[in-house]
């Protein structure tokens, strides 16, 4: 446990790229959309009927889905992060598994960090009515609609998740680099296609259709949850033969 | 003494070429120990399966006592500081900062005086450094650690000789006070000759010789003079260099020689000469494995 936390400080040694970088990543695309609402007018459009031009109100608010760039940075950070770092800590006399675990616990403490930051900044937004001009950047709906409570959960599941599938991704890439990571994506893709083939043949679309629909955001965030730790193992059985 | 290392009939197979070759040694703990040999020899291969950062193809290694591979209680006890060592995007300090963490015995007097010795500067990116300084960024790691088995790949890659004489200099001093067990593995046999106590030398993934730095000094003589004067005091030893200027004669003789060999010697108007470490290494990488391991027996 004590090398597990050591680990997660030498990630954190240079402190600004996995603090930082995802806020200011997001805070560019949350300014870039603020200047667009500002702009555009306000929740109606114009349409052109026989009785000449109406204007209605828009039938979604403001729904960016800008959030969505922290999401990919914490992929970028968990695969940065750990492809890099690996030789100079064995180097060092630790383990691959405490330095799988102590990234991995670094990755979800950071995840569960930001993601109440997400759920807090979803409640400002609430508060102000859209920042004041009506943009719905930190909601994005059936997702990240709920009680705040249930925005942490699942934006916290949701980033650890990535931060973990980019784990996976370097530490592939330290093992058999660029070969190494294309095969990996196909074999992924061939996993995906299994399944379409498997629900096609069984003819089964409907029951998927049926089981998705009646999934509530909750239930979303459980299935990440199982898919997280699926990724968690395949990244440790990846790392558990890596050589520097 | 206690055995640290304990290698037994460890190969590592790639591909398409053997790196060891049912390699087996002993270490005894809180020594010096020079792992000599040409490039391509194994001798990163061997101190990376020591390290745990590769794997052997069969063979076992103990290091005190239980196998190094993912086991920590053993890790934790060891640093390597490799030639080719890559960092992350961080600053001189970092690294150290890093390393301080896990090393209970870290001596941070130790790393500034040593930071200063070599004028690396600790504000610099390390991907900045020259090589020089690289290298000395991982000797200063490899020594402020106080691991009790500390091995150095290569350590004075692109080092000048001032710089390398400080290395020598310092782990000397430091070894003096903080015994452990330490293994370096080198190209500069004679600049290193000095201060190792042991001396294991690897060919073609094989071990071509163990011995105390010592017993060496003396296994080997170069002989000269006269064709027929060499012949008649060479008939009956081991022989193996032979190289011939006009009439003169030049051999390397093995085993040791005592008075009467060196006054006759000297009645036959014959020059001897010891063989340097570096020479012997050179002569003994040149030899068939079997005439080797009549030397070091």
């Amino acid at each position: 446990m004590r090398t597990w936390r050591d680990v997660a400080r030498y990630h954190l040694v240079v402190p600004w790229a996995p603090l930082l970088i995802p806020w200011a990543i997001l805070a560019g695309s949350f300014l870039v959309n603020l200047v667009i609402f500002a702009l555009a007018p306000d929740g109606q459009h114009t349409v052109v009927t026989s009785h000449g031009p109406v204007s209605v109100p828009n039938a979604t608010s403001g729904y960016t889905g800008g959030v969505a760039s922290i999401y990919i940075v914490f992929l970028i950070i968990g695969l940065n992060l750990v492809g890099r770092s690996l030789p100079f800590a064995l180097s060092l006399g630790v383990s691959r598994r405490s330095y799988y675990a102590g990234s991995a616990a670094l990755g979800v403490a950071l995840a569960v960090a930001d993601g109440l930051v997400l759920a807090v900044l979803q409640l400002i937004e609430r508060a102000t009515d859209g920042w004041g001009v009506r943009m719905d950047f930190f909601r994005v709906p059936y997702f990240l609609a709920g009680p705040w409570y249930l925005t942490w959960l699942t934006s916290s599941v949701a980033l650890a998740l990535l931060f973990i599938y980019g784990m996976w991704f370097g530490i592939v890439y330290r093992r058999w680099s660029l070969f190494g990571v294309t095969a990996f994506v196909i074999a992924q893709l061939a996993v995906v296609l299994a399944g379409v083939l498997l629900v096609a043949g069984a003819n089964a679309w409907a029951g998927v259709g049926h089981f998705f629909t009646g999934l509530t955001a909750a239930g979303l965030t459980g299935l990440l949850a199982g898919l997280a730790l699926l990724l968690l193992a395949g990244g440790h059985a990846t790392i558990r033969r890596a050589t520097v | 003494m206690t055995t640290a290392i304990s290698v037994s009939g460890l190969t590592r197979r790639y591909r398409d070429h053997l790196a060891l070759d049912q390699v087996s040694l002993e270490v005894e703990s809180r020594s010096i120990i020079g792992l000599l040999g040409r490039n391509g020899a194994g001798k990163t291969t061997l101190l990376r399966i020591l390290a745990g950062q590769e794997f052997p193809s069969s063979g076992s290694v103990l290091v005190h006592g239980a196998a190094p591979a993912e086991n920590e209680a053993v890790l934790r006890r060891m640093v390597f500081v490799r030639e080719d060592q890559t960092y992350p995007d961080f600053r001189v300090r970092h690294a150290l900062r890093v390393a301080s963490w896990f090393y209970p015995h870290w001596s941070a007097e130790l790393a500034d005086a040593l930071l200063a010795d070599f004028g690396l500067p600790a504000g610099r990116p390390v991907k900045k450094l020259s090589r020089g300084m690289r290298s000395a960024l991982g000797i200063v790691i490899g020594l402020a650690a106080r691991a009790e088995v500390t091995m150095f790949d290569e350590p004075y890659a692109g080092l000048d000789a001032v710089a390398r004489q400080i290395f020598y200099d310092r782990l000397l001093a430091d070894y003096a006070e903080h015994p452990r067990t330490i293994l370096l593995s080198t190209h500069l046999i004679d600049e290193a000759a000095g201060l190792l106590e042991r001396v294991v030398v690897i060919d073609r993934g094989r071990i071509a010789l163990t011995a105390d730095a010592d017993d060496l000094r003396g296994v080997a003589t170069a002989v000269s003079g006269p064709m027929l004067a060499v012949d008649e005091f060479t008939a009956g030893r081991v022989v193996w260099d032979r190289r011939r200027v006009a009439s003169r004669v030049s051999v390397v003789v093995v085993g040791g020689l005592d008075e009467a060999d060196r006054l006759r010697a000297g009645s036959l108007h014959l020059d001897l000469t010891p063989l340097t470490l570096q020479q012997l290494v050179v002569q003994a990488a040149a030899q068939p494995a079997d005439t080797l391991e009549r030397t070091s027996a």
